[in-house]
């Protein structure tokens, strides 16, 4: 068993749910509310990584996060480190990667929040932040668990973009589905095999309770349930 | 211009009619003013316009010395800034919150367990909103703008959203609660009855458009137009006082004149006596003999005016009534301004809208 490596992608998973928490609420936020006519091209472009090939994403943040692109060259002087082949890279790849996976759950889960309760709040002399963390986020969370857990799960089966980004360096770049594609690629089935199997245990638990959420059977757990 | 309300907006939609709304609602003190009008006539725009929850196209919104909006310079203040209490149909009780957290989400000093008492939800306190029933939904949205101390109530269709008995129950409630707190409040109905029971003064709209404004009586009274009197019924409209009741059956005073009628199903002291015009019979001379009708009325005719196969006959029987008769009728029984005649009319046709 890779535990090095299951360790890793845990973390990698960890960090970016965290980071598409704080990044995808006001993205989605802002994709729900705003009536700029525009906004749809927002759409497309959160929604890009959906469609598009992962090798193809990766090639595009590897160049723009090298050290002669202005990312790399600032991330360079901030640090002293470079972006390519570092878990830090891995992690900025993994959040472009699942930002859809994050935004549309939580823009699912505030469109779906009465529009009238939100007025209210505003003519009660609450400000629009202040209404987004009292009336908004709490009627959205199915949406925004849904959201993170989808995060944590893509994250998790990444392999194209991590390859591109991260290369194969143990302990720091070296995820379970590149780990499960060495073991394959050194015929070393027995482990490929208990790692995948890991792999589809996780992945399965993760959608099954996402799904539990949308059906409400843990609408006892979360009083805040629509 | 000080101390009122002045709006005067304009809005264009590209689905439905133009908005056009001239309004002025005093400050300061206790009055309820009620749009009115049928539905899609544009009365929630004018409301939500007020409330800063929608922009007009031009005009000016002015409260007191405070400009909320003004089309012209391109002021149009965010809802947080104007103090109003909203209350839209559905009251937009908030779910996930208690009764009490519901009342303090918005309040401006401590009087939440003041009005939590007031509006009967002390034992409620503790409930989450959505396991609440309409009428408690209601008075939950009520204590919950009054606790951030409003200068100005709106009410969209306050009791539409109720079942029939709360209704009845709440509208005589909802006027007692609007002259216990004294605050101005401008409520959006499209039921005459309601309009009737909560308003001091009333605004007409029709198709978009404000068409009469003025003391609730004389604008049911007097319509300034058809249109108007179409939405509002052509009615003769008094403020009465139910003296005794007995075995369903009222006596009413309106000035010196006491009528029978129908009992309006309730301890009600004041009211508004509704009269249609169709229903008013007018006789000659002495009555020819028995009747159904309760009540028969010395009167003097102050005028008669043709409208194609009717006529309409005002009658001053110490009250003004109005009666539509045929153009038949008219003729044969000489219908002329200054003739005394009585009028008839059935106790069961007399209306009477509770006034608190």
């Amino acid at each position: 068993m890779e535990w090095q490596a299951i360790w890793l992608s845990l973390r990698l998973s960890f960090w970016t749910t965290l980071i598409l928490l704080a990044v995808g609420l006001p993205a989605a936020h802002w994709l729900t509310f705003s009536p700029r006519r525009w906004k749809f091209l927002v759409e497309a472009v959160v929604a890009l990584p959906v469609v598009l090939p992962p090798t193809v994403l990766g090639f595009y943040i590897l160049m723009a996060i090298g050290p002669h692109s202005p990312a790399g060259k600032l991330y360079a002087a901030l640090t002293g480190g470079m972006l390519p082949f570092s878990f830090q890279g891995l992690l900025v790849a993994s959040v472009l990667y699942s930002l859809p996976f994050a935004v549309q759950p939580f823009v699912a889960g505030f469109a779906a929040v009465d529009r009238k309760l939100i007025e209210a709040s505003w003519c009660l002399g609450v400000s629009r932040a202040s209404t987004f963390f009292r009336v908004i986020v709490p009627l959205s969370v199915p949406g925004i668990v849904t959201g993170m857990i989808l995060s944590f799960a893509h994250t998790l089966g990444e392999f194209g973009v991590v390859l591109m980004v991260g290369g194969n360096l143990a302990g720091v770049t070296r995820t379970v589905s590149i780990a499960i594609y060495d073991d394959v690629q050194a015929l070393d089935y027995s482990a490929a095999l208990h790692t995948s199997l890991l792999l589809l245990g996780i992945s399965f638990l993760v959608l099954a309770a996402t799904y539990a959420l949308r059906r409400r059977v843990w609408a006892v757990w979360l009083p805040y349930g629509q | 211009m000080a101390n009122e309300l002045n709006v005067d907006i304009r809005k264009w939609h590209a689905d439905g009619p133009a908005i056009a709304a001239a309004l002025l609602v005093p400050l300061g003190r206790h009055s309820v003013t009620v749009l009115f009008g049928p539905s899609g006539a544009g009365k929630t725009t004018v409301l939500r316009a007020i409330a800063g929850l929608d922009r007009p196209d031009a005009g000016v919104i002015v409260c007191g010395s405070e400009v909320w909006y003004d089309g012209g310079r391109g002021i149009h203040l965010p809802p947080q800034k104007r103090r109003v209490g909203y209350l839209s149909q559905e009251y937009a009780v908030f779910p996930h919150l208690t009764v009490r957290h519901n009342v303090a989400y918005g309040a401006r000093g401590d009087s939440v367990d003041n009005l939590l008492a007031r509006f009967d939800l002390a034992s409620l306190a503790d409930r989450h909103a959505r396991h609440l029933s309409g009428g408690e939904l209601q008075r939950v949205a009520l204590a919950r703008a009054l606790a951030s101390q409003p200068r100005l109530l709106l009410l969209d269709e306050p009791l539409s959203a109720l079942d029939a008995p709360t209704r009845l129950r709440m509208r005589a409630d909802l006027r007692q609660l609007l002259a216990g707190v004294q605050i101005p409040a401008v409520v959006v109905t499209h039921d005459r009855t309601e309009a009737l029971a909560l308003g001091d003064s009333i605004a007409i709209m029709i198709g978009g458009k404000l068409r009469q404004a003025g003391p609730i009586e004389s604008v049911f009274d007097a319509p300034a137009n058809a249109d108007v009197a179409e939405a509002v019924g052509v009615e003769t409209i008094c403020q009465a006082r139910v003296l005794d009741a007995s075995a369903g059956l009222v006596t009413v005073e309106i000035g010196r004149v006491r009528l029978a009628a129908v009992d309006a199903g309730g301890p009600f002291t004041d009211v508004f006596a509704c009269i249609r015009a169709e229903t008013v019979t007018i006789e000659r001379g002495p009555s020819p003999g028995p009747t159904s009708a309760r009540n028969h009325l010395q009167a003097r005719i102050v005028s008669v005016t043709d409208e194609g196969p009717v006529a309409r006959v005002v009658l001053d029987c110490g009250f003004r009534l109005t009666a539509i008769v045929t153009r038949q009728s008219e003729e044969e029984l000489q219908l002329r301004e200054g003739e005394h005649v009585i009028a008839v009319i059935k106790a069961t046709t007399i209306r009477l809208v509770p006034r608190g």
